[in-house]
């Protein structure tokens, strides 16, 4: 995210504010108190699970095999999409292009209204084929996980829609709320992409 | 379990000389309740009853049977009898601080609502289960599983109150701009209502890190709430302590040449 920021904000009017950007953590402090707080707890899921998984490696892998690959690789590829124009959004409010990053987070808030709607897709024939969280220890960890970081993307959404009214009502946008916003949403596809590699892919 | 808040410094008492000494006595009061009543449960759970950690949930038979008619069993439920009143109080110093912030009262109103109801189902009915396999003898086995089945599963899987409960104190928190309590704090609370959630599974699985004495459900959400539960209480103590005296809700009584006399408080 800082990395975009520097790159597009390279104006040389303005290295007086990209410095002060090299050098403070962006966002609010508080949220990153969150986001490793986050991580960690997931940290521990995922040992858990790993450790499970050693349990009995032969469940695991069947189960895994009747997950549906296709809607979670594309839907690793909204959220990706998602975070990237989160980045390039968050690097036009820091150069005062407010209209420009409305619209950015505006694609940014469609694919991932658009991630929740493929899981729809991805849980109701899996329910309705019978594998629901009683089914096995798989299938309860990939229920819970997924159920767990769904709620972290309806949150997410929330706050992205905050962040575009922000960026509406005011003509000087907010940017430690946009970049707490930003480092939310980041935080959301790390863990999507650990979950992918550790429900989906892990062999 | 509350011993960092016991170690805390002692309380702004003698700050002020002179007759009108203390001003927040009655929070101070509350507030050194809830380490009394936390330490009482502590006591009667863990090495009174062996309530917790919990049982497994596939016990044998004869296992739940003498579990449910034991001495220590019944001298825990006597003792939670007798104290569980004070739960109310540990929730009063949530709520005051909770009035002072900048937030519609509707998280005030959540909270105090998703505490009394997650004191019910979770402490409670379980009181009432283990207390019945207790006090009354002559029950068949199979009713005491089923006691046992639901003091178990209201204990540990009443999540929905106690979830909503937290929710509207972390967002409060968040959103808050008097800052009463840091921000962070916030943050820790999400955490914490989201392990209440994690708990459900408890209702499906019977044996594994998803039943109610399992790794996921069980430990990793006591490791989190223990230590949320005394920052929570170190962060209230300095709350109470850093108000000033005539931002007290009952600020009022102490007026001397109050115009008008004592006035009605104005809201609950």
């Amino acid at each position: 995210m800082t990395k975009v920021a520097e790159e597009s904000g390279s104006d040389i009017s303005d290295t007086g504010r990209i410095a002060h950007l090299r050098s403070h953590v962006p966002g609010e402090l508080s949220m990153w108190f969150f986001v490793i707080g986050d991580l960690l707890i997931f940290g521990a899921y995922f040992i858990g699970y790993v450790y499970y998984r050693g349990q009995d490696p032969d469940l695991f892998l069947q189960s895994q095999a009747r997950l549906n690959l296709d809607i979670g690789a594309i839907n690793t590829v909204i959220l990706l999409t998602s975070s990237l124009f989160v980045a390039l959004g968050t690097s036009a409010a820091r150069n005062d292009k407010v209209q420009e990053a409305i619209r950015l987070f505006g694609i940014a808030f469609a694919l991932g209204v658009a991630f929740p709607v493929m899981k729809a897709f991805e849980y109701i024939p899996e329910v309705t084929a019978g594998v629901t969280p009683g089914t096995n220890l798989f299938f309860m960890y990939y229920f819970v996980m997924t159920g767990l970081h769904l709620c972290h993307v309806t949150l997410g959404l929330v706050i992205l829609g905050f962040v575009i009214r922000s960026l509406r009502v005011s003509a000087k946008p907010r940017m430690s709320f946009v970049e707490t916003a930003a480092t939310y949403w980041h935080m959301v596809d790390l863990l999507w992409i650990l979950l992918f590699a550790l429900l989906y892919l892990m062999r | 379990m509350s011993d960092t808040v016991v170690t805390a410094p002692e309380s702004a008492s003698e700050s002020a000389p002179g007759r009108p000494r203390n001003r927040k006595r009655d929070q101070w009061i509350a507030f050194w309740l809830v380490p009394i009543f936390f330490n009482i449960f502590g006591v009667v759970f863990v090495p009174l009853s062996w309530m917790m950690p919990p049982r497994p949930p596939s016990s044998p038979a004869p296992a739940v049977v003498e579990f449910m008619q034991s001495h220590n069993l019944l001298i825990a439920c006597a003792i939670l009898t007798l104290s569980f009143g004070l739960a109310p109080v540990s929730n009063a110093v949530y709520l005051i601080q909770i009035k002072r912030m900048s937030v519609s009262p509707v998280f005030r109103y959540s909270m105090m609502v998703g505490a009394m109801t997650g004191a019910i189902v979770g402490m409670l009915f379980p009181m009432f289960c283990f207390g019945l396999g207790a006090f009354r003898s002559g029950y068949e086995p199979s009713t005491l599983r089923m006691l046992y089945d639901f003091g178990y599963l209201a204990f540990i899987g009443s999540l929905g109150c106690f979830c909503v409960m937290w929710m509207a104190f972390g967002l409060a928190i968040i959103l808050d701009k008097n800052n009463i309590l840091p921000k962070w704090l916030g943050y820790y609370t999400v955490w914490q209502y989201v392990s209440e959630l994690i708990a459900a599974p408890v209702w499906i699985s019977k044996s594994g890190p998803f039943a109610w004495n399992g790794l996921m459900t069980f430990w990793f959400a006591m490791v989190l709430y223990v230590s949320w539960q005394i920052i929570v209480y170190v962060c209230i103590f300095r709350a109470i302590k850093n108000q000033p005296d005539h931002t007290l809700e009952n600020a009022w009584l102490h007026r001397d040449a109050a115009p008008g006399g004592p006035r009605p408080k104005a809201d609950a």
